[in-house]
């Protein structure tokens, strides 16, 4: 049975229940993966740009100049 | 970044097109990161950021100023990200390169290889569960704005991102597999983690390629 979820001790003071132990664990352990996925995301956003992004901005202004001549 | 801002004062656009530019630059480093989660590689989420940028810029005119304009580069990103993977799948089905470079299929080269243990685990989700965790858990959008991004329902967003979070507390504690044995010592649980990857691998592969071959089934029959 080991699906079986944990039998309350109740000679146990309450903190040291065994489901909440856990609970508090697996709280815990959310934390920690949510500050870690912030920190992957945050080193790449913090990762200067690569001068391709500035190419293409640049690209895009020329033809902006260009089509705008003609539109507008 | 200073030394990559774009020059674009000689040119005879209207000051609004200047701010939306600005304010595109500015969110490059989020699409970059967005689009690494997606794509698990550094090339192609550089290129899908791009790709993003000029769809961006060319649908500039739809865009409602005052809403989110992070979301709404989000959204365009995301379409485009599947966009392009079913086209790669459409048009080489087994071409190893092109599978490389879709998470999922073949030698996926993950975020790195020097990747911690929750990078590595985040691969094992499906796309929907790490899309979801990624917005809301990395990015800071709501669940609202997710949901918008992924073109879903809030209820559903929120579904998997709780799923995500305790599938990767799974694979990372491998509780899942071991659910009564006790926790093994640090060097045990780094073993059992990599066995578990392993384990996980091949059947996500697996599936994703069913789900690929769905979608291309779906796509030529319409």
């Amino acid at each position: 049975m080991s699906g079986a979820p944990e039998q309350r001790d109740w000679n146990l003071p309450k903190d040291q229940n065994p489901n909440r132990e856990k609970a508090r664990a697996i709280r815990a352990r959310q934390r920690a993966i949510g500050r870690e996925l912030r920190r992957m995301y945050d080193d790449i956003a913090q990762e200067p740009i690569p001068d391709d992004f500035a190419d293409l901005l640049r690209k895009i202004d020329e033809n902006d100049a260009q089509s705008g001549k003609r539109v507008s | 970044m200073g030394q990559h801002s774009i020059s674009s004062q000689n040119l005879p656009t209207a000051p609004v097109t200047q701010d939306f530019k600005s304010e595109l630059l500015g969110l490059i480093p989020f699409l970059r990161a967005f689009a690494r989660s997606l794509t698990g590689n550094q090339e192609a989420a550089d290129d899908l950021a791009q790709e993003t940028l000029v769809k961006a810029w060319q649908s500039r005119d739809t865009f409602i100023p005052g809403t989110n304009l992070k979301a709404w580069l989000f959204t365009i990103l995301r379409n485009q990200f599947y966009s392009d993977r079913r086209r790669a799948w459409r048009q080489a089905p087994w071409d190893q390169e092109a599978a490389e470079r879709i998470p999922g299929g073949g030698n996926d080269q993950s975020w790195a290889a020097e990747l911690s243990d929750t990078a590595r685990a985040l691969r094992c989700l499906s796309d929907e569960q790490r899309e979801a965790l990624i917005l809301v858990g990395a990015g800071g959008f709501s669940y609202e704005d997710a949901a918008r991004i992924c073109s879903c329902a809030v209820g559903t967003v929120k579904s998997r991102v709780a799923r995500a979070r305790k599938a990767l507390i799974a694979i990372l504690e491998g509780e899942d597999k071991l659910p009564s044995i006790p926790r093994p010592d640090e060097g045990d649980a780094a073993r059992e983690i990599m066995a578990q990857l392993d384990r996980l691998a091949p059947n996500r592969s697996a599936e994703e390629l069913a789900r690929q071959q769905a979608r291309r089934d779906k796509d030529s029959g319409s």
